[in-house]
């Protein structure tokens, strides 16, 4: 049982910290943000202030923890209220979905390409060499 | 008509010789006069000298003014670059780590395919580039709000999200929630009410945060 109390000491903070780790990083889901818009989170100041306190993962020494980091950049847009405002759309979400997809696919896509560019030179090489 | 000639002649000597001393004294007065325009234009000819070099001392004085002003506006220049320049170097110094450690970074977050999708990727693959429900409800925070661990409602807002359906999973899998560095490293102090308004952090409001969680246990947390 975690107790109140022992967020005082360094255990509780070093718990809190892991906490904040991995609470941070799931903000880099969008249907984890959608989620907590629609049951209001973004609506209430004190998490309002809490998601301006994380933003203390950008420096690097906490930075280097961070397994996802795209999660940094949706901390930077939740800061705006607009975004968290639109959030409460399912297809706002799935559209953030879409794209962070997408342009996670960005480097397999290129060294793809270049790949078969290579397979395709090495062909005309073949036949230009018989 | 000779009487009107003498009383005319004896008029013109006694007219001539004030005519005479008339004509001397305007003679007198016309050589003075001469003699002031003379040198009264000789004073206007100095005058137009002066005029003249005034008007060079001008010039002279405006083409400094000009040289001095292109001056100070190439030292402005300098010293504005220079700053930035100083700027910049500060930032750099400020940011500077070790090519090391970025690598190290660069190797965690691509292994492990946080960032880059895994080469054989289909779409129905459940991997993504974000924390899964599952993942997220097999941490730390989702731990926390397992009803069997006595219901301590955690501190935090987001166990609002698996609040009473979690796998009795023990220690985190996932090398995103901790690992060996991360258990010395503190978050920055605050004391814990984020209800306040900021300057500086706040404390979180522990009862605030259970309201929410109870809010939520109801629901489902599926979010697709």
């Amino acid at each position: 049982m975690i107790l109140l109390s022992s967020l005082l000491d360094d255990a509780g903070n070093r718990l809190r910290f892991q906490l904040e780790l991995e609470f941070v990083q799931c903000l880099a889901n969008p249907n984890y943000l959608n989620f907590l818009a629609q049951r209001g989170y973004f609506k209430d100041k004190a998490f309002v202030n809490y998601l301006k306190y994380l933003l203390y993962w950008k420096e690097p020494e906490y930075a280097k923890y961070l397994k996802y980091p795209q999660c940094l950049h949706m901390l930077e847009l939740l800061q705006y209220e607009h975004f968290r405002k639109e959030l409460v759309n399912a297809q706002c979400a799935k559209f953030i979905d879409e794209q962070q997809i997408l342009h996670w696919q960005h480097y397999s896509r290129k060294r793809m390409r270049l790949q078969q560019a290579l397979a395709e030179q090495q062909q005309q090489n073949n036949t230009s060499g018989k | 008509m000779l009487a009107i000639s003498r009383n005319q002649k004896l008029l013109q000597s006694g007219e001539e010789n004030q005519v005479l001393e008339l004509l001397i004294h305007r003679d007198g007065e016309f050589q003075e006069l001469m003699k002031l325009a003379l040198n009264q234009g000789k004073i206007h000819h100095e005058m137009q000298v002066l005029e003249k070099e005034v008007e060079k001392r001008d010039s002279d004085i405006q083409q400094l003014q000009k040289q001095l002003k292109e001056a100070e506006q190439i030292l402005a220049t300098a010293v504005y670059q220079a700053k930035e320049k100083l700027k910049s170097i500060e930032k750099a110094r400020k940011g500077a780590i070790s090519s090391e450690e970025i690598i190290k970074y660069a190797h965690r977050i691509s292994a492990s395919n946080a960032v880059c999708a895994p080469l054989t990727w289909v779409p129905g693959d459940p991997r993504r580039p974000y924390p899964t429900d599952l993942e997220m409800r097999s941490g730390l925070l989702g731990q926390m709000n397992n009803p069997s661990t006595n219901g301590v409602n955690g501190h935090l807002p987001g166990d609002a999200l698996a609040a009473g359906r979690l796998p009795d999973v023990l220690a985190p899998q996932y090398p995103w929630q901790a690992s060996d560095m991360a258990m010395s490293m503190l978050p920055p102090n605050h004391s814990h009410d984020f209800l306040l308004e900021p300057p500086g952090h706040n404390k979180e409001n522990e009862d605030d945060v259970e309201v929410m969680s109870t809010d939520s246990s109801s629901s489902s947390s599926d979010s697709d």
